[in-house]
């Protein structure tokens, strides 16, 4: 027979792996946005943002009730703390999603810029570090944290590397200045999503692990590139 | 120097060997809280720190147990000043049907001391360190049966203290009481840590985890691990304690 905690948790578990599956698509829906000419609609990815929300307050709920009525410790402990961090972290995606697809429609000769500072590589390696951060909190393989570190490495050098570019094309064209602090914009709000799956990475490491390292500086670790 | 330290210990009742090669050690005013299934040896344990197992017949250990750097099982020792410096709290208050101000006297006289003034500074002493001082003071000459099972235990606690052990053991001490009462107990625990090393048998997981400094898991007559409260409640090293205490065990 199933202990009581156990079913409360199996159904907090499900809860998470369904909301991250609707943020993933979220972020598949805001990069097929950004890359596409002329920009698509985006209407479902209003529903999906009210299912998140609403899903996130669930997750509270149910944290909420295992605290106060099974008193979790040890790995149970570590799964609730980080179950209530992780829904945070992927309703921040949800709302970032929604606002690249925002700007994303006030970005004029889009495709132009895209292709010119190398935009489309960047949102595809976006779409997939969330792929891989579900994956981790599904299989809690230390490896894929590992990836999902290193790839978010490499978003945040190039997302640099692009803004820097685009800064320097509004120098010399102001008329690029709309369109391109737009896309500085949406490349910020990319490199903060991949911060948040990385959060939740650290996060699946804690639960595994029993030990924070949110805050520690990846570069020297065995994690790096 | 740590203020226990039992080292290889083995007890058995008759043939049934109750403890399997148990060392422990534990620090001068710490908390420790044995923890682990009925019939796990956390008890009998307990009980060999003051050898109140002694009193029970067709019963032997081997090992050792030092308090204080000293074996209290060696030949020469005074069992009765072992008791007195080891005092103990049982599950279900005991107090003796006499006043409340007798019951914690008790010990005082029983022990020799005569002087009124140093029993009466003794009790009303004791009595304040347990907190109940506020409560008893108008009725000291009451019968202790008077009082409430939370009340009752605070002052078996304050019979114990009057005889100024150094130790205080205590066997599942809140487990008959209410919420309130027990709350009374854990915060009084934590005061009494200043001046006492306790060592504290509980069910109670989360009292263990409120209460001590460092916790044991016992079972089937063998300590599984040891260590900081805090370690074994977010981070045990041992599976069967991991199991025991999310209470997925057996």
């Amino acid at each position: 027979m199933a202990l009581h905690i156990e079913t409360e948790l199996g159904k907090l578990k499900n809860i998470i792996i369904k909301i991250g599956d609707l943020a993933e698509n979220q972020v598949a829906e805001a990069v097929k946005v950004l890359l596409s000419e002329p920009v698509t609609e985006g209407k479902e990815v209003k529903k999906t943002e009210n299912k998140i929300d609403k899903l996130d307050v669930k997750i509270d709920e149910i944290c909420q009730s295992i605290f106060a009525l099974h008193q979790p410790v040890a790995s149970d402990l570590r799964f609730i703390m980080s179950a209530m961090q992780i829904s945070n972290e992927i309703e921040r995606i949800g709302d970032l999603a929604i606002s690249i697809i925002k700007k994303s429609k006030n970005i004029k000769d889009k495709h132009d810029l895209i292709v010119k500072f190398s935009i489309a590589d960047i949102a595809k390696q976006v779409e997939s570090i969330t792929i891989k951060t579900n994956e981790c909190f599904l299989t809690r393989n230390e490896s894929t944290i590992g990836e999902i570190f290193i790839l978010n490495n490499r978003i945040k050098n190039e997302c640099d590397e692009a803004i820097h570019n685009i800064i320097n094309e509004m120098k010399s064209n102001s008329k690029t200045v709309v369109s391109g602090t737009n896309l500085v914009i949406v490349l910020k709000h990319l490199e903060r999503i991949s911060e948040h799956c990385t959060n939740i990475a650290e996060y699946v490491y804690f639960m595994i692990n029993a030990k924070i390292i949110k805050h520690e500086k990846f570069g020297s670790t065995k994690f790096e590139d | 120097m740590q203020k226990i330290e039992s080292k290889g210990i083995n007890f058995y009742y008759g043939e049934t060997q109750a403890l399997h090669n148990v060392s422990l050690s534990m620090k001068e005013n710490s908390v420790t809280a044995l923890i682990g299934p009925s019939g796990c040896g956390k008890s009998t344990y307990l009980r060999l720190l003051n050898r109140m197992n002694d009193l029970i017949d067709n019963t032997k250990m081997t090992g050792s147990i030092l308090i204080d750097g000293q074996d209290i099982y060696e030949k020469n020792t005074n069992v009765d000043d072992l008791r007195k410096n080891v005092g103990m709290v049982f599950q279900k208050p005991n107090p003796f049907p006499k006043s409340i101000f007798e019951n914690v006297a008790y010990g005082l006289k029983v022990n020799g001391i005569t002087d009124k003034k140093t029993i009466e500074e003794r009790v009303i002493t004791s009595i304040e360190q347990v907190a109940l001082w506020g409560e008893v003071k108008d009725k000291l000459k009451k019968s202790a049966f008077e009082l409430s099972g939370g009340q009752q235990q605070r002052l078996c606690i304050a019979r114990a203290l009057a005889i100024q052990p150094s130790i205080l053991l205590m066997d599942e001490p809140t487990s008959a009481l209410d919420p309130i009462s027990t709350s009374k107990i854990e915060e009084l625990i934590y005061e009494l840590k200043k001046q006492y090393t306790i060592v504290i048998v509980t069910h109670n997981m989360q009292q263990a985890g409120r209460v001590s400094d460092t916790t044991a898991f016992f079972y089937m007559g063998e300590l599984i691990e040891y260590d900081k409260t805090k370690t074994i409640f977010t981070k045990p090293s041992q599976k069967q304690t991991e199991d025991y205490i999310t209470g997925r065990f057996g």
